[in-house]
C-alpha cells in the first residue's frame, strides 16, 4: 500500500476505529496492537479487524517478561499466520550444524539467524538433524559412541534415544503428521530407506536394491517420499510411495542430483546439481515437469530445505570461501547470509 | 735346478707373505685407537641391543602401545577414482602388503575407514564413504582375512586428508585408511 494512502486515513484510536476510512484505501484486514507496561511486565494486545464487516476477527493479549518482546511480537505474527491456514513461521526454528565451538554439534537458531543457541555437548561430531513437525525432537546422526548412529534428541526435555545402532545411519526426515521417522542406513549390509515410528520403535525396511538409496523426504501429504538412488549409474531424484512401492524417476538432465526437499505446498522439489565442479539449487516443479535454477554462484551449494511457508530456502553454500547458511526466496530473490561464526551447514527447517 | 727355484720362491712368497703380514700387524694398530674411541658409544649402543634379541618381534610388536603402532602406519591407504568404489589396480599391491601384514599379526583387528573428497552431498558421501570401506574390506577378505577381524566405518567428506580444494587435494581424499584398534 502505498504510504500516502494513509493521509486519508483519521487518527488510529483502538476504543473508535473508522472502518470506513481504511474501507476507502481498499483494507481489507486492519491489525490493531497496543502495547502497555505494568509492574515490569509488558502488555501487548493485538486485535485483528475484518474492515469491510467491521468485526473483530481475532483478539489476542501477552503479558510478558519486556525482554521476551520479540517473542511475544513474532507469537502475534505467527497467529496472522494461522489465520490465513498458513504454518507458524516466525517462532519456527532452525536446527543446524556448526564447529564454532571446535567440533561439529546441533544449533539452532530463529527464522532470521537471531539467537543461535548450542544444542549438543561431546567431543564427537554430530550430524544432520531435521526437526519433528513439533518441533519437539531432532533426529541426528552422531559419532558418540564411535560410529555413525542414529538418535532422537528432545531438547526441550534433555532427553536422548538411539534408534539405529548397526552399520552407518543418517539422513533422518520426520513425516509431515509426525507419526513416522524415514531414515537411511547400511545395517543389512547396502545404503536403503527405512521407516520407523516417530519414537524410533518398530523399523522397517521400505527400498531393496543394490545401489546407493539416500536422502529420503516426504512428500506434504505423507504419502510419498522423494529420495537419491543410483540405481542408473549416477544419483538421481525419484519418487516412491511411503510403503516402498511404485518407484519413479523424476530427475532428468543432469548426472549428479541429491538432497531432495519436497515443498509444503507438495508441487516442487527443490535439489542440489553438480555441474564440473560447481553445485547449485534447483527446483523442479512436478506440474509442468520443469526445471529451474535457484542458485548460480560457481561455488557449492547444499543441503535445501523449506521454510513453513514454502516462500523461502536455507542452504549451505562455500560463496564467501567459508560454509555458511544462506536463505533465499524461492524465486531466487533475497539472498542473504545468516551465519558467520565458524562453519555453518546442514540446515533443516521444519515443514 | 727347478726343484730349488721353486723352493727359492717359496721362500720369497713366505717372506713378502711375512713381510706383508708384519705391514698389516703394523696397520693394525691404527685402527684400534678410533676403535677404542667409539668404544663408550659402542657400550651404549650395547646395552638395548642386548635386550632386544631376547624378544621376538611378536613381543616387541606386544610391547607397544595402540597408538604406537598406528603411527608407524603399518597399513597404508588406498585411494579411489570419484564418485567410485571399486579397487583400483594400483590398490591392489598396497592391499597385499596390507593382507600379509595382517596375516603375520593374527591377533590384530582394524577399522577401516571410508573417506571422500568435498565434490558432493553429505549423504550421498556418506554412503559412498561406506561403499569404498565395503569393497576394501572384501578385498582383504578375499586375501583370506577373516570378517571378524574388520570393523568399518564412513566418514563421508568430513576428514579431508588435504584442506586443499583442487584435484590433487580430492585425489589425496578420496580413500580407504586402516586403524588397529586390537592386537
Amino acid at each position: 500500500m502505498p504510504r500516502e494512502h494513509l493521509n486519508y486515513i483519521r487518527p488510529l484510536n483502538p476504543r473508535e476505529i473508522f472502518f470506513k476510512d481504511w474501507e476507502s484505501i481498499q483494507t481489507r484486514i486492519l491489525v490493531v496492537g497496543e502495547i502497555s507496561q505494568s509492574q515490569n511486565r509488558i502488555i501487548f494486545e493485538v486485535k485483528v479487524y475484518d474492515v469491510k464487516s467491521e468485526r473483530m476477527i481475532l483478539g489476542k493479549r501477552y503479558q510478558a517478561e519486556p525482554d521476551v518482546y520479540r517473542l511475544v511480537a513474532h507469537r502475534v505474527a505467527d497467529e496472522l499466520m494461522k489465520l490465513y491456514g498458513e504454518k507458524p513461521f516466525f517462532t519456527s526454528k532452525i536446527v543446524f550444524v556448526s564447529n564454532r565451538d571446535g567440533n561439529d554439534e546441533l544449533y539452532m537458531m530463529d527464522y532470521d539467524g537471531a539467537n543461535q543457541t548450542r544444542l549438543t555437548f561431546n567431543k564427537w561430531r554430530d550430524y544432520m538433524p531435521a526437526w519433528s513437525p513439533d518441533q519437539r525432537a531432532i533426529a541426528f546422526t552422531s559419532y558418540r559412541a564411535r560410529n555413525p548412529d542414529l538418535y532422537i534428541l528432545y531438547p526441550y526435555e534433555g532427553k536422548l534415544v538411539p534408534v539405529s545402532t548397526r552399520g552407518t545411519n543418517f539422513s533422518g526426515a520426520f513425516s509431515p503428521d509426525g507419526k513416522k521417522l524415514a531414515f537411511c542406513s547400511t545395517r543389512d549390509g547396502n545404503s536403503e530407506i527405512y521407516v520407523a515410528n516417530a519414537d524410533g520403535s518398530n523399523v522397517r525396511r521400505i527400498t531393496f536394491n543394490s545401489a546407493i538409496d539416500t536422502a529420503p523426504s516426504w512428500s506434504p501429504t505423507g504419502r510419498e517420499i522423494a529420495f537419491t538412488s543410483d540405481r542408473t549409474g549416477t544419483p538421481q531424484i525419484y519418487i516412491m510411495d511411503a510403503e516402498g512401492g511404485n518407484v519413479r524417476k523424476v530427475s532428468f538432465g543432469g548426472n549428479y542430483l541429491d538432497a531432495p526437499a519436497w515443498s509444503p505446498d507438495g508441487e516442487r522439489i527443490a535439489f542440489v546439481s553438480r555441474v564440473d565442479n560447481f553445485f547449485d539449487l534447483y527446483i523442479l516443479n512436478l506440474k509442468t515437469n520443469k526445471i529451474t535454477k535457484l542458485t548460480e554462484t560457481k561455488a557449492r551449494n547444499e543441503s535445501p530445505s523449506w521454510s513453513p511457508d514454502g516462500r523461502h530456502i536455507i542452504f549451505s553454500s562455500n560463496l564467501s570461501g567459508s560454509i555458511q547458511i544462506y536463505s533465499v526466496d524461492y524465486d531466487a530473490s533475497n539472498l542473504r547470509c545468516m551465519t558467520s561464526q565458524g562453519e555453518n551447514k546442514l540446515a533443516n527447517w521444519t515443514n | 735346478m727347478k726343484k730349488f727355484l721353486v723352493l727359492f720362491l717359496t721362500v720369497i712368497l713366505v717372506l713378502s707373505f711375512a713381510a706383508s703380514c708384519k705391514k698389516k700387524a703394523k696397520e693394525v694398530p691404527p685402527p684400534p685407537p678410533p676403535q677404542a674411541q667409539e668404544q663408550p658409544k659402542v657400550e651404549k649402543v650395547e646395552e638395548p641391543v642386548l635386550k632386544e634379541p631376547v624378544l621376538t618381534e611378536e613381543e616387541i610388536f606386544m610391547r607397544k602401545t595402540l597408538e604406537e603402532i598406528n603411527q608407524e602406519k603399518p597399513l597404508a591407504m588406498i585411494h579411489f577414482d570419484y564418485d567410485k568404489y571399486n579397487i583400483r589396480p594400483d590398490a591392489v599391491p598396497v592391499l597385499e602388503a596390507n593382507s600379509s601384514w595382517l596375516k603375520k599379526h593374527p591377533t590384530v583387528k582394524i577399522l577401516i575407514e571410508g573417506h571422500c573428497d568435498e565434490r558432493g552431498t553429505e549423504e550421498y558421501n556418506l554412503s559412498l564413504g561406506e561403499k569404498r570401506a565395503k569393497s576394501t574390506m572384501e578385498y582383504l577378505m578375499s586375501l583370506g582375512i577373516s570378517a571378524d577381524r574388520i570393523r568399518i566405518i564412513s566418514y563421508g567428506k568430513s576428514q579431508p586428508l588435504d584442506p586443499g580444494h583442487d584435484e590433487t587435494a580430492w585425489a589425496k581424499n578420496r580413500r580407504a585408511q586402516f586403524l588397529i584398534i586390537e592386537k
